[in-house]
């Protein structure tokens, strides 16, 4: 025989499920979400293009041209550290990702 | 190999959505379970022979470039040129491939090799075996994809860092998450510590120069479902070549010579001997019907079909700056026209089953459609 004999998944039966609720989840979504109070990353307006994100992303215009510079969640960890202020950690996120939309081939 | 038209199964679409599978349906079908395609046993078996010559002359060719220094004829950034030999030098693994092939009168010829960031693993190693299972399970299949996987994650936690394996994809797309997520599942049941994060959330430690996570931990294994040639232009790509944690990335950098349609010129012109190879070239003018594809390109973007010097078909992209290669022309079979590709899996260097796309013209592009097959023997 040249197939599998047998197949378990762990992570992929729920993985639908839990991508369409979140979708919901988005839609009409009652979570409070977190800004930490000390947050020095600035942000102008936020972009949200109708699709399902881990992450609400937030950024700055310059010259019409948007650039993420952080995320903020309900579910984000409070140690996390985002944005891009001097004050903080020096660790920046965002810089890979932009030259595509899906790799499908 | 035939071509056979059945019914679906009843409520197919909860059928394939309860494995996970929630791509089936975009504005067309993608999954087509109304049609099977059935092999003889000495049909895949040649299949199975020439995926595994094929590879081995890959390596040769990846070996062949880096002595010969032809990365110009690729376009790869200079820059990162020590980061390939190095990761070609250290025998750094590569986990899977699919090669394009097209099987026509009892020849069989490579089209393309997708080489860093094949999809489609998904509809082949599961979709298509429970759909299997369900239409009739006596009958076997050239897919053992899912227990290849296991077994080479299992083999590679001797080469990676001893920490958690990241894996990475780009957000806002089902089937790019739905194609990590089973490498994913694979590698947790390898026994192996493994965490999501999209792409766009890894961050750099400019303090520290190394790549954290979303918690800020160093990121020392990285499983990626995004191109390298993508990698190289976004803004972190200079830190790669600055990272002291030296991140052990899959797919290894070596692959961005595989990955690259120029590499068909150059094994056609290291084994014009090989019955699976077509004539392939930098120039356009070696041949009177070719097919024009972009060195760099996906879904059968910016292709132009050319015969006897007439243009047959052209699709539009936005690829095509690095340049292009021209592939004599070997025409898809038609079955009604459809037009079948095969997809022919190399994990863990060895081959481990095939996934059928079909098109309704010559070019297998987006609208294409992925259909279960079976052995018929």
């Amino acid at each position: 025989m040249k197939k599998s004999k047998q197949i378990e998944l762990i992570l992929l039966t729920a993985l639908l499920s839990s991508y369409q609720t979140q979708q919901r989840d988005w839609e009409g979504s009652t979570n409070k979400t977190y800004i930490r109070s000390d947050s020095t990353a600035p942000y102008s307006r936020t972009h949200y293009y109708g699709g399902y994100y881990v992450f609400r992303p937030y950024g700055t215009y310059n010259n019409n041209r948007y650039n993420r510079v952080g995320y903020y969640s309900s579910a984000i960890h409070e140690n996390s550290n985002i944005g891009t202020s001097a004050a903080k950690s020096g660790i920046v996120r965002g810089g890979f990702g932009e030259s595509g939309f899906s790799v499908s081939s | 190999m035939q071509r056979v038209s059945i019914p679906a199964r009843n409520n197919w679409q909860k059928a394939v959505e309860k494995l996970g599978f929630g791509f089936h349906t975009s504005s067309v079908p993608y999954w087509d379970e109304s049609v099977y395609y059935s092999f003889s046993m000495a049909e895949i078996e040649c299949i199975e022979k020439a995926t595994a010559e094929l590879w081995d002359l890959c390596l040769g060719a990846v070996q062949h470039v880096i002595d010969n220094n032809l990365y110009h004829q690729f376009h790869i950034p200079t820059t990162f040129i020590p980061l390939i030999e190095k990761s070609w030098n250290d025998d750094d693994p590569a986990i899977y491939g699919r090669f394009d092939l097209c099987y026509k009168n009892g020849e069989l010829k490579l089209l393309e090799f997708n080489a860093d960031t094949p999809t489609s693993l998904y509809e082949a190693g599961i979709v298509q075996w429970f759909w299997l299972q369900d239409f009739d399970k006596s009958k076997d299949q050239f897919n053992s994809i899912h227990e290849k996987l296991i077994a080479y994650w299992q083999y590679l936690i001797k080469y990676l860092h001893k920490d958690t394996l990241h894996f990475t994809c780009l957000r806002d797309t089902l089937e790019d998450l739905t194609n990590i997520e089973y490498l994913r599942d694979c590698a947790m049941q390898a026994g192996l510590e493994t965490k999501l994060i999209y792409i766009d959330d890894i961050g750099w430690d400019e303090s520290q120069k190394k790549f954290v996570d979303l918690e800020n931990n160093p990121i020392s294994n990285i499983f990626k479902l995004y191109p390298w040639e993508w990698l190289v232009k976004d803004a972190f790509g200079k830190n790669i070549l600055e990272d002291v944690n030296d991140t052990f990335w899959i797919e290894p950098a070596w692959k961005m010579i595989l990955s690259n349609k120029a590499i068909l010129p150059v094994l056609w012109k290291l084994y014009p001997e090989c019955p699976y190879l077509l004539p392939a070239y930098f120039e356009k003018d070696k041949l009177d019907s070719y097919v024009e594809k972009p060195i760099l390109s996906r879904e059968g973007a910016n292709i132009k079909v050319v015969e006897n010097e007439i243009n047959l078909l052209e699709t539009s992209g936005d690829y095509g700056d690095e340049g292009f290669i021209y592939q004599q022309l070997f025409k898809l079979p038609s079955f009604n026209n459809n037009y079948p590709v095969i997809g022919s899996w190399i994990i863990g260097q060895q081959p481990s089953g095939i996934g059928i796309r079909e098109s309704a013209n010559l070019i297998t592009d987006n609208l294409s459609r992925f259909i279960p097959h079976l052995i018929s023997e």
